[in-house]
């Protein structure tokens, strides 16, 4: 592996691997792009692709190429000639075609015999799992000032499920963001939608018209981030407490390397100093803790949303199937009741219309014993 | 432990990767860097096909990336300059030919830029003008996106990494020392230490006392180099011999293997010659420079047994136990799990 040119003093902000393949060390997200930039013409990263007639002008210029020359280079490797069957007999790219003789081909073929004798019912989520991603594609604002700056830096982030849940061991990444290098991490922080943050705490089984006037969310407004020894806190709202002194204080006591605290909303992406492919910690309510890795550092390219307005972009979003009424079993359950008599189960969940019908007269009158919570579950926002 | 799913390009890499060094074997063959020879086996071959049966968007997309990773690969160190034009023409290749809409781009890291930008540095050197066009319309049609790591990571630990067989053919061997032999540095070196003689004898106090160099220091570096470019040569052309006389279970071989060793010859003759004779010479490249970068020369004078060397596995226990006792197989022919010979109806014994 390279280093940068065989300098005596390792650059910091030329990223190299940690753990080959794995993880890389820490480097400066900003001198990482002024590396880029240094190194690059403003053509090389700008959003417009040159034009042919000038690229062509442009090229037998500098190499002191002559205009014959010229149009053989073009007509030689123009993409005609990577074409690898006649215009009108093109295969059918949905299909494998009979008798392979490419490796990848043969392999597929066998893939493909597989799953064909497969009975698979397609699952909705699977269908749409890249339907985010397509939609954004090239979009570009109206307002001129509203456009991406050429050379700025893109992160891609996956955010995975908090590790208390075994069923998502295998399937981790609950959302992957795209952010820019001049997002503040409290904007990377709104943009995480956890479920937990929408839970409603209290018992409501008495009065469930009341509309819950306050979501965790709300209620907690405490959150940081933790990387590479930082802890970014979140202190815009006068209720946010600074939840990552104990962590700090219990550390001190324990002989561990100091840890030091910011502030979330000062601190941009362009700031940090971290390490891509490395897992980071992102914590809220006290104790919902979710699990961030940087995934991809790169500059941005005319094929991205252009959109600022648009970031931090949701181009992933794991899709959870949802858990339905134990009555219609077509609704989604958004009501939680324990020591309940009318219930089939402990604890059962019920959609709101089966709940008030089952529970409550016409009247709007608790009718027999139980206890009620709200909801909500995690695919709910799908 | 949880089972983990496997990684989606663990199915096609090793598939792709056979295919992509076939090419690159036939390329190398070739002996040449022009595009039109690339283009030519490549339309033989039908890589293009490689894309055929992609079920959807987002496998198109995982596949793009597949291929255009494995391509990066085979454009950067330590590969041979022609095997490196390859992986430089099969990443045009296979951007224009994918599927993905929008298309997959090819990931340049920062760490690798300065080998790019030396690869650069020798093509224009040499005047392979179809190399500079090739990538410089990559740039201008913005296929490439200027990355921190050449992968995307997100902290998969493998429990074996994998470590695929590096193809040994096409790296390219160490250059260093040609240079060092074809420059001037060894006549600079010994004039320099005549030089430091002729003043040694004008100050007499010191003249005999004090000797700081060696008499023959340049002949005797001179004659290290040679030997070890001979071993150099003689290491990897018997490389070549050996695999002749091995196993030929390779599949990408097309010619006839007892040619090899004297391909090794004509190939240097033909790299000597000027690029401009191997094809058709046209008006255009004549004026062409036919200066051939060492490394090039270096990397076609080996062995020319293409395809990656047969792994062989150790003999086993009982492989050993025989060949030392020397048991023959075929003598004992009493079954063992008879405990009795069985009785002969011709009773010979």
């Amino acid at each position: 592996m390279a280093a940068s040119g065989g300098s005596t003093t390792s650059n910091t902000n030329i990223p190299e691997y940690e753990y080959s393949d794995v993880n890389t060390k820490p480097f400066h997200i900003g001198g990482f792009r002024s590396e880029w930039l240094s190194r690059l013409t403003p053509e090389d990263y700008s959003y417009q692709p040159e034009e042919e007639d000038t690229f062509d002008a442009n090229f037998a210029k500098e190499h002191g190429v002559s205009a014959e020359t010229m149009a053989e280079l073009k007509s030689v490797c123009s993409i005609d000639s990577l074409r690898c069957h006649p215009e009108d007999e093109q295969p059918d790219p949905e299909v494998v075609p009979p008798n392979p003789t490419l490796q990848t081909l043969i392999e597929r073929k066998k893939k493909q015999d597989y799953k064909a004798s497969r009975k698979i019912t397609k699952n909705r989520h699977d269908l749409y799992a890249n339907e985010l991603e397509r939609l954004t594609y090239g979009m570009k604002p109206e307002a001129v000032d509203d456009i991406l700056p050429e050379g700025e830096v893109i992160l891609t982030v996956n955010v995975y499920y908090p590790a208390s849940y075994d069923k998502f061991n295998y399937v981790r990444p609950h959302m992957t963001l795209l952010m820019t290098g001049s997002h503040s991490l409290a904007e990377f922080r709104d943009a995480i939608c956890c479920v937990s943050d929408l839970q409603v705490c209290g018992e409501f089984s008495n009065t469930p018209n009341i509309a819950p006037d306050f979501i965790s969310k709300d209620h907690y407004k405490s959150a940081f981030f933790y990387f590479e020894g930082v802890f970014y806190n979140d202190m815009r709202y006068p209720e946010c407490q600074d939840i990552s002194m104990t962590t700090i204080e219990w550390a001190k006591s324990h002989n561990f390397p100091s840890y030091s605290q910011a502030k979330m909303e000062d601190t941009r992406f362009m700031d940090l100093n971290v390490k891509v492919g490395f897992p980071y910690l992102y914590c809220h309510q006290g104790d919902c803790e979710h699990l961030v890795i940087i995934t991809d550092v790169r500059l941005t390219h005319k094929n991205d949303c252009l959109d600022k307005e648009l970031y931090p972009l949701l181009t992933h979003k794991h899709r959870v199937a949802t858990q339905k009424c134990s009555v219609c079993h077509i609704f989604i359950g958004r009501w939680f009741t324990t020591n309940d008599e009318f219930a089939p189960s402990h604890p059962c969940l019920f959609c709101d219309k089966c709940f008030r019908t089952l529970h409550y007269n016409e009247d709007g009158y608790k009718l027999g014993d139980f206890l009620a919570y709200p909801y909500v579950d995690r695919g709910a926002f799908n | 432990m949880p089972r983990l799913p496997p990684i989606y390009t663990e199915f096609f890499f090793h598939p792709l990767t056979e295919d992509v060094e076939e090419l690159l074997a036939r390329f190398q063959q070739a002996d040449s860097v022009r595009y039109e020879v690339f283009s030519a086996i490549w339309r033989t071959m039908g890589l293009s096909d490689v894309y055929l049966g992609c079920a959807g968007v987002g496998e198109k997309k995982r596949f793009s990336r597949v291929t255009l990773a494995t391509a990066v690969k085979y454009f950067l160190s330590p590969y041979s300059y022609q095997i490196r034009v390859g992986g430089l023409y099969l990443m045009y290749g296979f951007y224009h030919t994918q599927p993905a809409v929008p298309p997959g781009k090819i990931r340049l890291a920062l760490q690798d830029w300065d080998q790019v930008q030396k690869f650069l540095k020798d093509t224009v050197e040499a005047g392979h003008h179809d190399v500079l066009y090739v990538y410089k319309k990559l740039v201008a049609i913005k296929a490439i996106h200027y990355t921190a790591m050449p992968h995307l990571l997100s902290f998969i630990k493998q429990r074996k990494p994998k470590k695929e067989p590096v193809c040994e053919e096409f790296l390219g061997r160490a250059t260093a020392v040609q240079e060092l032999v074809s420059s001037d540095f060894l006549e600079e070196m010994i004039n320099v230490q005549a030089q430091y003689e002729k003043l040694k004898e004008g100050t007499v106090e010191v003249s005999s006392q004090v000797t700081m160099t060696q008499q023959d220091f340049a002949s005797r570096l001179k004659d290290t180099m040679s030997e070890f470019l001979t071993w150099q040569q003689k290491m990897f052309s018997q490389n070549g011999k050996d695999k002749n006389s091995g196993d030929e279970e390779e599949e990408e071989e097309e010619k006839p293997d007892e040619e090899s060793s004297n391909r090794a010859r004509l190939l240097c003759s033909i790299k000597n010659k000027s690029y401009s004779g191997v094809q058709e010479v046209t008006k255009g490249r004549r004026h062409r420079q036919t200066q051939v970068v060492d490394s090039s020369r270096s990397g076609a004078e080996h062995s020319q047994e293409t395809g990656a060397g047969h792994k062989k596995r150790p003999p086993s226990l009982r492989a050993r136990t025989r060949q030392n006792l020397r048991v023959e197989p075929e003598k004992n022919k009493l079954n063992a799990w008879l405990l009795t010979a069985p009785e002969r109806p011709t009773g010979d014994r």
